[in-house]
């Protein structure tokens, strides 16, 4: 799986308990209330542990954040 | 002549213990209460470090004895519904065999430990109102009190006031600062009948974050039926209820998910009772011949029920001071002010870790989370740390809050609060 996918995976899993809940990569997961403060926090601990990636406290932003897309290229630099 | 070397007003935790401890010790005590025990009280969750307090006190098998509610955890509910829970097993502390503390009917919890002071040498006037302490050459020299309508003097080496929030001698003294922070109200009563669950959290504390700054409920079993339920917020909040305290309980009880369903088949058996006139500190806890333990000294918010173990705690170090000065003979307000500072340094870890905790709310449940931070997070929370050099996650917490306030887009930023943090 590619990192879109897991990261995909795990908000709906882990974040919405809902296997069946529908996120594309470009929607807004902040504004649709996809991601509240908790779920944020959470992902940002599931990227430490899955992909090895320590995310700044500076860098919980809008925008690197506000999609799956923004997240994908955010954690790719 | 001084018969009682040292008179304690209170026989609640702190005044027990510490009666406890000096009977040990072989210094005679005299506890005045002016309740007659048992009497109620609030406060009925406990952390792990008081299992040291009871080991010292021989109190241990009347805790298993009494079969005072395991608690093996604690669990936060996030305003969505989200639980986030702790389990204690994950911290292993020095001299602490058991992976769990105890929830307690304080009423029974405390008459208990009063005659184990009892049993240890303490003696205890039960019904017996103290009116003031006596200061005789710069000195408190014993107690006034009323005695079936009869007032008479009590002499003392060393006066301890251990009354708790009632703060006999501050108040006598003038030393009470009221908090500026938190001026918060609760309200709470128990019930039976609510849903705790049948999973392994059936028997945590459970803490409900309510949409509303500062505001949250707890949930407390107290025994097999029935559950102490308490909900605390801005006295601010509070001010337009106080008229009809049972409708804004139950519509706090509306405003998280979880805590509805769990009350939904619950029935109030006592009152409510409302607990006002919050946080506070006395400007000085020691004096020539006094000290003072417990919430006598200061009271910080309870939302880590620290109340009981920071009581505890306060006795442990007061008697150890008593003791020196019985020792010395020097029972002058300097040679007792090393037991000041150390409990204020103690208290003061507490405060902070409240501070912050209140300045950014998704930042505790996020260090609860984080490996990095839970286990230091937990042992804060146990009630280990009375050391701000042992506590390096209140620095973490400190900068992440930090990054937030200076970014200008940071996502916490709308969670913010005005609490300040120094």
């Amino acid at each position: 799986m590619d990192r879109k996918s897991v990261l995909t995976d795990y908000i709906k899993k882990e974040i919405l308990r809902n296997d069946r809940a529908k996120i594309s990569d470009d929607q807004d997961l902040l504004s649709d209330g996809i991601l509240d403060s908790l779920g944020i926090l959470q992902l940002v601990a599931y990227i430490s542990e899955t992909f090895g990636i320590e995310i700044p406290d500076q860098d919980v932003v809008y925008e690197n954040f506000h999609s799956i897309t923004a997240l994908d290229t955010y954690l790719s630099q | 002549m001084e018969d009682n070397e040292v008179i304690i007003i209170g026989g609640g935790p702190a005044g027990a213990a510490l009666g406890g401890y000096l009977s040990k010790a072989g210094i005679k005590n005299l506890i005045i209460d002016g309740a007659n025990h048992p009497r109620k009280h609030v406060g009925e969750s406990l952390v792990m470090s008081t299992y040291r307090v009871f080991k010292d006190l021989d109190f241990l098998e009347v805790m298993e004895s009494e079969r005072f509610v395991r608690k093996y955890g604690a669990s936060w509910h996030a305003p969505n519904g989200k639980e986030f829970a702790a389990p204690f097993d994950q911290i292993e502390q020095e001299g602490i065999p058991q992976y769990y503390t105890y929830h307690v009917d304080r009423a029974r919890f405390d008459l208990l430990l009063l005659k184990q002071a009892e049993n240890l040498g303490s003696r205890v006037y039960q019904g017996v109102h103290v009116k003031k302490v006596l200061f005789e050459n710069g000195r408190a020299s014993g107690v006034r009190v009323n005695i079936g309508g009869k007032e008479m003097n009590i002499p003392s080496k060393v006066v301890i006031d251990a009354s708790g929030r009632a703060t006999i001698l501050g108040n006598q003294l003038r030393l009470k600062k009221k908090d500026t922070l938190f001026d918060q109200y609760a309200v709470h009563a128990w019930f039976t009948g609510v849903d705790r669950g049948d999973g392994p959290t059936r028997n945590y504390i459970h803490i409900y974050f309510l949409p509303i700054e500062r505001g949250w409920v707890w949930q407390i079993p107290i025994n097999e039926a029935i559950t102490s339920m308490g909900v605390v917020a801005d006295k601010k909040v509070f001010r337009a209820s106080f008229s009809d305290l049972s409708a804004y309980f139950s519509s706090s009880m509306q405003t998280n998910p979880r805590l509805q369903a769990a009350m939904r088949e619950a029935v109030q058996i006592t009152p409510f009772t409302p607990e006002g006139d919050y946080s506070y500190s006395m400007e000085k806890f020691v004096g020539n011949h006094w000290m003072m333990v417990g919430d006598a000294a200061r009271f910080v918010d309870p939302i880590f029920s620290s109340g009981v173990s920071v009581a505890l705690y306060s006795a442990k170090f007061a008697s150890e001071q008593i003791q020196q000065a019985f020792a010395t003979g020097d029972f002058s307000e300097a040679a007792l002010k090393p037991y000041e500072d150390k409990l204020r340094k103690g208290v003061e870890v507490w405060y902070e870790f409240i501070r912050l905790y209140y300045k950014l709310m998704p930042l505790f449940t996020h260090f609860t989370q984080s490996p990095q931070h839970r286990l230091d997070i937990m042992r804060l929370l146990q009630g280990e740390v009375f050391e701000r050099d042992e506590t390096k996650v209140l620095d973490a917490m400190r900068e992440y809050i930090q990054k937030v306030e200076a970014s200008d887009s940071h996502l916490f930023k709308g969670h913010l609060t005005a609490v300040p943090i120094d």
